[in-house]
């Protein structure tokens, strides 16, 4: 036993050995490569001898003809900044995922996707994984500072600094109730009276009654009632009222205004106007797909409803659900930053200046090579070629979307529309703050899965909400929610403080 | 009907009675059924039209046929053959590379003569239940041992697994009597002439166990190249679906974010191509399992070796 | 002097079975302990580093069993802890047992043919992934157009009823993992040396009794080895039965709620690589101290049957 012991520390003693060492002489090289890299750097700044390979992760799926493409793209970038780019597509479930590890391990990269919903941006930020921008905005950046919405550069501060460049695109997040055309015509249905969720009852009732094989409130577990609330973390009860002055944070569990929304959820739920599977239903796209819904509530952007008639093959219509707010996460919802191990960081932000400034750049990156994957039919719109499928990258993912070229069928002024709906934005009270969970992980982990327990159940009408609210707020409070609250309480004070609100 | 009725037809000299052969029949088929429905089921799917799946949900017979969903998934890349190509040559390589290590290193910790067994059985055992975690070992992978995007990638990280060689391990010391060894050595043959003259064929059973688990790891393993490979001609079948079929979920889950949710569902593969997907991953190696299974069935004629 | 001679001449004579274990050796230093050294990150709050991810481990701050406490701090750490065990007591227990029994069944069928057929059928659900077998759940299980409430004309809600889901889970268990478990026990059988029947046919004994004095006999060790490594695991869950089967369904958390899930829900929002490390250390460590203990036993039972 005592001789199985020493081998076995001795083998142990033997691994760390290795491993130190390997970590030096890793830490080394990596020193000295960065070191290198600096100086060639400024090299390149001096002459323009050396032209410099960007390595650019970005979300979606593989494209066919990506190498094709970036042929075409790295001769133009090469006249332009001196530089050649190497894209490189990671699907979007594996995105997360796959960033995490690569940004963990320190695999060379320069430029990669983040947002509020992959490779979480605030988070990674934080952790070191992203290169503070401020001084290259100023520099190599002034294209980008002098094109784009301000609201985004303002909004996608982590603890006042820029730490990613986001897309130019929709900027505040307007909730719709969109509506299957198709039925409302048949019934002669009204659209004018609805403003809120109670004001559907009618519609759905007449549905109900005249329909048996349509749902007539298409949701899934992911609902929730509007409500007047701006929350510290998406999802989550700790939240701040819309209309606040004090910036009190409060558990939205306890509001009378949830007491209000749940109970119309419930009645609709038990009138049968919700699947009452809903609590466990995480997509309903067999509904759409079949026109066998009514209503239903999702998030819009200009010229949604032809989006929505063209995917669907049925015309469908909206009405305004909520006012369009500006949250941290609609400015965080694309973007693209250059990472802590980049060693060209001026280069990246050269290149992403000219990403979000140069249209021809623009227009290739997002639709490949004029006369094979799609033909000019005028000055500012193009038409898709059938080789287009082997070049079909995500528009939203690539920097400026107002530059684009316009599709065939698009009206004329479909960026002047992005602008005005940028401008109607209303700021929501906690844009710019970011909460720090360093504190707080412990009871954030327990909280989650209290929340994740009741939420769905709760939010689609599945069960009684007087008795569950009841419940859910105990476990809630047992799990550390109050602490939770305090410390947001104290990092808004803060922050309300050093931002003058 | 008794064994002795029919001696010659079958070497199975210790038949059932006939009720109790009906009735493990009836154990086994049943237990058959209750597994392969849902895969008929999934088979029918695949083939079921899109717009009559929405409408009418799932159905033993469906009301309209389609191939739609291959077309799709055969659309979506014509590196479908090339990903087969992957995944066969992986699998082989793979298989052959991990019976060769675990082959060896099981019959090592398995000779009661090896000094060291207990230190290295506990080496192995070790390692099942403790690991560094992913990204320790994404590094060693590919910064240590430089095997990003290479096949070895997908080939080494699965060659090696505790779990088999204490299994094959078990194999051996229970189906070779240590006393045929002993007489092998005394016959002068040495440990490798021992290992492949005597011990690997008495152990047949074992070693298509291992080589069919193994089998099966490789061919059914994603992860790995989600990790270690980014060149598209590399991408292994179980991955590319994967892919396909993660990305599927997470732009459903995301529904709420308006540009994400408009821009992919158009593209978005429905319920018959995930089906598909799993009749194309599943199919090819159904055929391979015969190669391994009469080991399992038929057992070995273990005279010739001992006598 | 004597004891390095001793050991020098120890290694010679050993040196065939050393070099044997040689390849495999290499591959546990590079695949298995040597990144087992990251596991320190348990012990720290990781933040990136420029330098890369020893440096960043080097420049993290030690947080001491911090990463650990959210695992017990909380109500349902008790919950969690009991779900996993016991359920994995469930799938080892009946999981041994019938697989155990398929294999002797399909040694025992006459015809050849129709074991194979039978024993490639069992060996399908393997091939299906979690999120398709929890397609088929959810067809039997639907309350609107499932196959169980329409064949009985119930109208039960499956997924917000807990009390079913027990025996739900332990069934999808067995159904995906017996055909696969019994192929080890069905090569097992395979290798029995075939002379002991013979030898027990001479004396009379019936069928059953040849399988009650040879098979089962004969099984023991593989049995043993199995049961060991499964304890090992036994603090862990397969992420996809307790997640995707029950649909994530928030009212059956009482009983579907277990460790690995737990982790996921808890740490989607902050991504500390510092706490899921921990909470894979702690489920190794108490799978280790299990199979030590258990291991210990056999020992003194049955010394050649322990795992080392």
């Amino acid at each position: 036993m005592s001789k199985k012991k020493k081998h076995f520390s001795l083998l142990l003693t033997t691994l760390l050995t290795v491993s130190l060492a390997l970590s030096a002489c890793g830490g080394d090289s990596k020193n000295n490569a960065g070191g290198e890299a600096a100086s060639g750097g400024n090299k390149a700044a001096e002459s323009t001898e050396k032209p410099v390979e960007l390595i650019w992760y970005t979300i979606g799926p593989p494209q066919k003809d990506m190498d094709k493409v970036l042929t075409e793209v790295n001769k133009y970038t090469l006249e332009k900044i001196n530089a050649t780019l190497d894209i490189k597509m990671l699907d979007f479930g594996d995105y997360t995922q796959k960033m995490q590890v690569m940004a963990a391990s320190g695999e060379p990269m320069d430029i990669l996707f983040t947002s509020s919903w992959a490779f979480d941006y605030v988070q990674n930020a934080r952790k070191g994984a992203f290169l503070q921008l401020d001084d290259l905005l100023k520099n190599q950046g002034k294209g980008i500072v002098d094109t784009i919405d301000p609201a985004f550069l303002e909004g996608s501060k982590v603890d006042g600094h820029n730490y990613a460049i986001p897309a130019n695109k929709e900027l505040p997040a307007q909730e719709v109730f969109r509506f299957n055309k198709e039925l409302l015509d048949k019934y002669k249905l009204d659209l004018t009276s609805v403003k809120t969720m109670a004001d559907l009852e009618p519609l759905l009732k007449t549905i109900k009654e005249n329909e048996p094989g349509v749902t007539p409130y298409a949701m899934v577990k992911d609902f929730m009632p509007i409500m007047p609330f701006d929350y510290v973390i998406e999802k989550m009860p700790m939240a701040v009222y819309m209309d606040t002055k004090d910036y009190k944070v409060i558990n939205i569990l306890e509001t009378p205004e949830i007491k209000e929304a749940l109970k119309t959820v419930r009645k609709f739920y038990q009138a049968g106007y919700i699947s009452p599977e809903v609590a466990t239903t995480s997509s309903v796209d067999d509904l759409y797909k079949a026109g066998k819904w009514f209503t239903d509530r999702a998030s819009t952007q200009p010229m949604a409803d032809n989006l929505w008639s063209v995917s669907y093959g049925y015309p469908v219509v909206s009405t305004p659900a909520s006012q369009p707010y500006i949250y941290n996460w609609s400015v965080m919802g694309s973007m693209q930053a250059i990472s802590a191990n980049s060693e060209y960081p001026e280069k990246a932000m050269e290149f992403l200046n000219l990403l979000n400034t140069d249209p021809v750049l623009r227009n290739m990156i997002d639709s490949g090579i004029e006369g094979v994957h799609y033909e000019k039919i005028s000055d500012n719109m193009i038409k898709n070629l059938p080789d287009a499928k082997n070049y079909d990258m995500p528009t939203f993912s690539l920097g400026n979307i107002m530059i684009n070229y316009l599709n065939e069928g698009d009206p004329e002024n479909k960026w002047e529309e992005f602008k005005k709906f940028n401008d109607a934005g209303i700021n929501a009270p906690l844009l710019g703050f970011n909460f720090d969970t360093s504190k707080v992980t412990n009871e954030i982990a327990a909280v989650q899965n209290v929340k994740e327990e009741f939420w769905a159940p709760l939010m689609t009408g599945s069960v009684d909400s007087e008795e569950y609210l009841t419940k859910a707020n105990e476990k809630l409070k047992a799990a550390g929610l109050d602490k939770i609250i305090a410390e947001a309480q104290s990092q808004i004070d803060a922050w309300k403080a050093a931002n003058n609100k | 009907m008794s064994a002795n009725a029919n001696p010659v037809k079958s070497r199975d000299f210790h038949r059932l009675s006939s009720v109790w052969n009906i009735i493990f029949n009836c154990i086994a088929g049943g237990f058959a059924l209750l597994c392969i429905f849902p895969f008929l089921f999934v088979v029918l799917i695949s083939f079921t039209d899109e717009g009559a799946l929405a409408r009418d949900g799932y159905q033993l017979i469906p009301a309209k046929w389609s191939l739609e969903a291959y077309k799709y998934v055969f659309g979506s890349g014509d590196t479908l053959l090339r990903s087969y190509g992957v995944t066969i040559a992986v699998t082989v390589i793979g298989t052959l590379v991990s019976l060769i290590i675990i082959s060896l290193y099981a019959y090592a910790i398995s000779r009661k003569s090896f000094k060291y067994r207990n230190f290295f059985a506990f080496f192995a055992f070790f390692t099942m239940l403790f690991n560094g975690g992913l990204v320790p070992t994404y590094i060693v992978v590919t910064q240590m041992l430089g095997l990003k995007d290479t096949i070895w990638a997908l080939v080494l990280p699965l060659a090696v697994n505790a779990f088999y060689i204490m299994i094959l391990r078990t194999f051996y010391i229970t189906s070779v009597p240590d006393a045929l060894i002993e007489s092998a050595k005394i016959d002068g043959a040495g440990e490798f002439r021992t290992f492949l003259g005597i011990v690997l064929p008495l152990s047949l059973p074992g070693l298509a166990t291992i080589g069919l688990f193994s089998t099966l790891g490789y061919w059914n393993d994603w992860f790995n190249a989600l990790l270690y490979i980014d060149n598209p001609n590399l991408v292994p079948l179980q991955s590319m679906l994967m892919r396909i079929e993660t990305s599927m979920q997470f732009i459903m889950q995301n529904s709420q974010n308006s540009s994400l949710s408009l821009e992919a569902l158009r593209n978005m593969p429905q319920d018959t191509s995930r089906m598909a997907m799993v009749v194309l991953a599943t199919g090819p190696i159904i055929f391979a399992y015969p190669f391994f299974q009469r080991y399992f069935i038929q057992g070995l004629t273990v005279g010739a070796v001992k006598e | 002097m004597g004891k390095i001679g001793k050991s020098a001449k120890d290694v010679l004579k050993n040196k065939v079975l050393l070099f044997m274990v040689l390849p495999g050796t290499l591959w546990f230093l590079f695949f298995s302990y040597l990144p087992m050294v990251g596991t320190v990150i348990a012990f720290k709050e990781y933040r990136f580093s420029r330098d890369g991810f020893w440096a960043s481990i080097i420049n993290s701050k030690w947080v001491g069993w911090d990463n650990f406490k959210f695992l017990f701090s909380t109500n349902d750490a008790y919950l969690i802890t009991r779900n996993t065990l016991l359920y994995n007591i469930a799938f080892i227990v009946l999981g041994l047992i019938l697989s155990v029994l398929l294999a002797v069944v399909l040694s025992e069928i006459a015809n050849k043919k129709l074991a194979k057929l039978y024993q490639t059928g069992m060996f399908l659900p393997y091939f299906l992934s979690w999120v398709v077998v929890g397609y088929f759940a959810f067809s039997f299980l639907s309350s609107e157009r499932g196959l169980l409430n329409a064949m009985f004309g119930s109208n039960i809600s499956w997924y917000s009823e807990s009390k079913y889901w027990p025996f739900i889970i332990i069934f999808v268990f067995l159904w995906k993992a017996v055909g696969y478990n019994s192929v080890v026990y069905l090569a097992a059988i395979m290798g029995i040396d075939k002379s002991l029947y013979e030898a027990a046919m001479i004396d009379g004994a019936s069928k059953f009794q040849q399988i009650r004095g040879i098979t089962l006999p004969m099984l023991k060790p593989i049995i043993t080895i199995m049961t060991l490594l499964a304890i090992g695991k036994i603090f862990y869950a397969d992420f996809g039965l307790f997640y995707q089967v029950p649909r994530d369904s928030g009212t059956l958390y009482s009983v579907t709620n277990v460790i690995d899930t737990y982790v996921y829900r808890g740490l989607k929002t902050t991504g500390e690589i510092g706490m899921s490390t921990a909470a894979g250390l702690y489920q190794s460590v108490v799978g280790f101290v299990l199979v030590l203990t258990s291991n210990y036993i056999v020992r003194k039972f049955d010394k050649d049957s322990a795992l080392f």
